[in-house]
């Protein structure tokens, strides 16, 4: 009894940190906008990927393929460095729209959404 | 009269403070940073010299104003004007500067359609004031409750494997998706992924979008260089077979399919040694996130369609004996 008790709580827990319904491959970046008074930066690989190939980004841009590796400031994309490569108003909108990038709900962990790695009892 | 003298405090602090340390002034500081938004009106900013924008804030008091400018705003202002480097009394030299710009322009413009500006807009301007943290606090109830609708899963046979999304749960626009904030307003403004895949090729997993396919098909024509539009990318064909242990067929690995999207370096050689027997791979280490599973079940196609890579079947009649050695 305690035991299934200990396992529906376990469940619920996973349940609730996972949003369910994210957009596959969807990241979520809170290394910094949070506590710079900001809300959390959403980067939807599927956006991104029917414009340009993964090399652009991970190979000529210099992102890392691991979430949470990249350090990116607003200065660096004000420099443009890693965004700010493109989002400069020439190829993409400008880091003046901070809320079209800025979008994500309040207190999200930077992490991938949707995948098998990141979510629930699979990441053993 | 408190928050007054605090104010003059504050004041004769960065005074002294300012050229003891040699730091910015508030022109320098608002040249760099501020104008950017604040000289045009960027996002909503209060712009420069304009009284209108500024007396329903300079209304609310300068403390506010300062700390809006220290902490950021929910509106759109970031922290210290998006540049952490600035120390807090650089920030309020620039405040202070752009201040004393409507001062100066309210003294000789201080004419008639300003007021009414000024009478209509304090009202909206202490409610977001105020609103905001009760946004702040009502936000974490609506998402707790919706958080528990789904973990109670009642209806939803497959909820369990979070590769095999229901029907409902698939390709959501951003404001339902439960990662984008609703009350945020650039995120209606962003588009639904199910706008995008119109005309693209299904799959049954990840984005349910076959991007293989689409890219193979030209449905899409992803850019291989950032400014370039023609460039074309290197494709190497050359397919790789690696036996595997059990009856599970044998994986076929496609450079084709992968230098359509990728550049040598972003596999070789931190990921996989380009070299004959070197790599040791196995499910588990991709369900960790390991070799194939650095893009497999985060961006590429999941491990649930195990025969898009075991795709070579095995010739079963094989001797026990090589079966054997093979397993070794």
């Amino acid at each position: 009894m305690k035991f299934s008790i200990g396992m529906l709580c376990a469940i619920a827990v996973v349940f609730t940190a996972v949003p369910a319904a994210a957009e596959y491959a969807d990241v979520v970046l809170n290394r910094r906008a949070e506590k710079e008074g900001m809300r959390p930066v959403v980067f939807p690989h599927w956006f991104h990927r029917i414009r340009f190939q993964c090399r652009v980004c991970h190979a000529e841009l210099g992102f890392k393929m691991r979430v949470g590796s990249n350090d990116v400031t607003m200065n660096d994309i004000a420099d443009g460095k890693f965004c700010g490569a493109c989002h400069n108003g020439d190829i993409a909108w400008s880091p003046d729209r901070c809320d079209l990038c800025h979008s994500g709900k309040p207190g999200l962990p930077t992490g991938i959404v949707g995948g098998h790695e990141t979510s629930g009892p699979g990441r053993w | 009269m408190k928050l007054h003298s605090l104010i003059t405090l504050s004041l004769a602090v960065s005074v002294l403070v300012t050229p003891a340390l040699a730091q910015k002034s508030g022109k320098d500081v608002y040249g760099k940073t501020c104008a950017v938004c604040h000289a045009t009106g960027i996002a909503g900013a209060p712009k420069y010299g304009n009284a209108g924008d500024w007396s329903p804030r300079i209304a609310g008091g300068t403390g506010r104003l300062y700390g809006s400018a220290l902490k950021g705003t929910p509106k759109g202002m970031p922290a210290k004007g998006g540049n952490p480097s600035y120390s807090d009394a650089e920030v309020k030299a620039a405040v202070d500067y752009m201040l004393a710009a409507v001062k100066t322009a309210a003294k000789p413009t201080a004419t008639p359609p300003q007021n009414p500006v000024a009478k209509e807009e304090p009202k909206p301007e202490p409610k977001v004031a105020t609103s905001t943290p009760k946004v702040d606090k009502a936000e974490p109830t609506p998402t707790a409750a919706a958080a528990m609708a789904e973990a109670v899963p009642v209806g939803d046979v497959n909820a369990f494997n979070r590769l095999l999304k229901p029907l409902g749960k698939r390709n959501p626009p951003p404001p339902e998706d439960g990662i984008h904030d609703p009350a945020n307003d650039g995120t209606h403004a962003l588009l639904p992924p199910l706008t995008a895949y119109a005309g693209l090729p299904k799959s049954l997993a990840g984005n349910r979008v076959n991007w293989v396919e689409a890219i193979g098909t030209k449905k899409i024509n992803p850019r291989w260089d950032r400014t370039d539009p023609k460039a074309e990318p290197v494709v190497m064909d050359l397919n790789i077979v690696r036996e595997v242990k059990g009856s599970m067929p044998d994986v076929v690995y496609p450079h084709k399919q992968h230098t359509e999207w990728l550049d040598c370096s972003n596999c070789h050689p931190a990921i996989f040694v380009p070299q004959k027997g070197a790599n040791a791979i196995s499910m588990a280490a991709i369900l960790l996130g390991e070799k194939c599973g650095v893009c497999h079940g985060k961006v590429a196609f999941p491990v649930s369609e195990c025969r898009l890579c075991h795709s070579k079947k095995k010739d079963l009649a094989r001797p026990a004996q090589a079966a054997a050695s093979v397993a070794k």
